[in-house]
């Protein structure tokens, strides 16, 4: 509409700065979201990873993953009735390599299951970090639980836990360091959720990680900034056009007095609306992007397209309603009242 | 059948708690192609009989025929598109849309009329009613960059463009010098009798009456005295 696009060009200055002021909301929100992301990968890719299906823990753990304890018969019984699930465990502990320096990992054994790697007694595959500290294959890894020595098997990508790199371990060598014969957890993918087993608690994966208490915290106060700003957003354009519009009324009681229509009055600030926001959401997403790319190998940061279309639609949607609400005294102006308040 | 009558039309007001009848039955007839002023002291209702006439506000009581039928009976979308197709309005100051420019306003203008004109048949629709203005070479100007008098002639331009049946005019040059008081009237004139266009005029200036063919004296919200002007 073209009334739109004169104000538009008409006021620049105006328009760019909401424009600007949008587009770093947006991109504040885009790196905020990005790092939510990033840090719930760096937290718990090991879960995060895995497909869509529900996690087990026995019932008097207390949602507690490090106090469950699946029993032999049970273990049995669902390996036999579900070829594809899996129990594991995971353990938090260390490794210390050839010059007594000391990591900290955590430790990952199952039954055969491809959705964990599985080693021979005596070696481990570790986290891809790890290369990162000058560990190479064939290394050798000790720990003080167990007697042996790990050989450094190989790498896998971005496998962590409680923001530890993870070290998978045979299960033998598990069982000798824990001095435990049970697994922790069982996994059962795309299960019905009805799937109910005596004596434990059953999670989906979402629900698992937020047992983990660090991950919930994190997650919990990132996603609470990204919604403030989403929230900012809309209101800043709420702000921006009830100014616009309250310096516009007697113009617009002109309008409506010659005849046009209330609506068009709302296209009209729909489209400049649509515009600031299309252009500013365009920058951020592309310089958020090129961020993600850039990004120092060791900031946990992952921002996707999938997020990014995401919280642009939510910011056109919040911007939209910005504005309509602020648009009601639009609706509520008298074409009278503008003539008889004089020049404009 | 006339073009336009009011019939007994009524408006009050309330401030308050007091009920104030402003309007206390006014019945008049625009005559076809004539410009009829409206005059009387301040506050004797003047603006509040334009606007009821417009369709800008409702009347009380009472009957405004616009070609066989009752705007005050009509809803605010039908009375809408009446006012963008049959109605035009010069007020007392020119009240341009400031980010158009000149010719955009009329275009505007045409675009709220829904202008049956393809795009060329408007440019050079536009293109004559500037020059019949005299303003044809400020036509890429904006608002901030007219005069007064110039502003006025842009609004008259405005207010005639779409070939409105009635046009409305409340003190149209109220703001202006005699000067250009007198070259605004002529054009109201001038442009009314070459497009047969009915006009109302409110007007507080003596000297404007001698553009009108008739005058209504309003007082205390009847009509006092109704006569033909001589035309100057
Ligand atoms: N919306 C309203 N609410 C209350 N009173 C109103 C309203 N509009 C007009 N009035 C009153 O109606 C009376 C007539 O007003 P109107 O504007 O029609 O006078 P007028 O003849 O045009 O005067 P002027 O020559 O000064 O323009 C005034 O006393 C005014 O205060
Ligand atoms: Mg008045």
């Amino acid at each position: 509409m073209k009334l739109a696009w004169r104000e538009i060009k008409n006021s620049k200055v105006r328009f760019i700065i909401l424009g600007s002021i949008v587009f770093l909301v947006s991109l504040l929100t885009f790196i905020i979201s990005g790092l939510a992301n990033g840090l719930s990968a760096d937290n718990a890719s090991l879960i995060k990873d895995l497909p869509e299906g529900h996690i087990f823990m026995s019932e008097d753990a207390d949602e507690m993953y490090n106090m469950s304890r699946i029993d032999r018969g049970t273990e049995k019984k669902l390996l036999n009735e579900r070829e594809d699930a899996s129990v594991f465990s995971i353990q938090m502990g260390f490794m210390n390599d050839g010059n007594e320096k000391q990591h900290s990992v955590a430790f990952v054994t199952s039954t055969g299951s491809d959705l964990f790697n599985h080693v021979e007694a005596g070696e481990v595959i570790l986290d891809r970090s790890f290369e990162g500290e000058g560990i190479q294959v064939g290394d050798v890894l000790t720990n003080n639980q167990f007697s042996g020595e790990f050989i450094v098997k190989g790498f896998v990508d971005q496998k962590k836990f409680s923001h530890a790199p993870v070290a998978y371990i045979n299960i033998d060598n598990y069982r000798e360091m824990y001095r435990v014969e049970e697994m922790q957890l069982a996994f059962i993918p795309e299960g019905e959720s009805s799937f109910e087993i005596a004596g434990l608690q059953s999670f989906t994966n979402q629900e698992f990680l937020n047992t983990i208490p660090s991950y919930s915290a994190e997650q919990m106060s990132l996603n609470m900034i990204v919604w403030f700003l989403v929230i900012i957003s809309g209101m800043l354009f709420g702000i921006f056009f009830y100014m616009m519009n309250v310096q516009k009324i007697g113009l617009y009681g002109i309008l409506k007095a010659i005849g046009l229509k209330t609506g068009d009055l709302f296209k009209m600030m729909w489209t400049q609306m649509l515009f600031i926001t299309f252009i500013s959401l365009v920058l951020s997403a592309v310089i958020s992007q090129v961020f993600n790319g850039i990004a120092p190998e060791g900031m946990p940061f992952n921002l996707t397209m999938e997020t990014t279309v995401q919280l642009s639609v939510v910011f056109l949607i919040t911007g939209f309603i910005g504005s309509t609400i602020s648009g009601i005294q639009i609706k509520k102006v008298e074409p009278l009242q503008a003539i008889q308040q004089g020049e404009v | 059948m006339s073009i336009f009558t009011m019939d007994k039309v009524k408006k009050s007001f309330t401030n308050g708690e007091v009920e104030e009848e402003i309007l206390k039955g006014i019945s008049l007839t625009l005559k076809e192609g004539e410009i009829t002023a409206l005059v009387g002291a301040s506050g004797s209702g003047k603006s509040t009989l334009l606007t009821i006439a417009a369709g800008l506000q409702n009347a009380s009581e009472g009957k405004i025929i616009f070609e066989g039928e009752n705007i005050n009976a009509l809803n605010q979308e039908q009375i809408r598109k009446i006012r963008a197709k049959e109605f035009g309005f010069v007020f007392q100051f020119a009240h341009l849309v400031p980010f158009l420019t000149v010719e955009e306003q009329l275009m505007l203008m045409l675009d709220i009329a829904e202008s049956k004109l393809v795009k060329k048949d408007r440019v050079r629709e536009v293109e004559r009613i500037l020059e019949l203005v005299e303003m044809d070479h400020r036509k890429t100007a904006y608002p901030s960059s007219l005069s007064g008098g110039e502003k006025q002639r842009v609004a008259v331009a405005r207010a005639m463009i779409h070939q409105p049946k009635i046009l409305f005019a409340d003190e149209p040059t109220a703001s202006l010098d005699s000067k250009r008081s007198k070259d605004v009237m002529t054009l109201i004139r001038n442009l009314t009798k070459e497009q047969k266009v009915t006009t109302l005029m409110v007007t507080h200036d003596e000297e404007m009456l001698t553009y009108a063919d008739h005058v209504i004296n309003m007082r205390d919200g009847v009509v006092f005295k109704e006569e033909s002007a001589g035309v100057y």
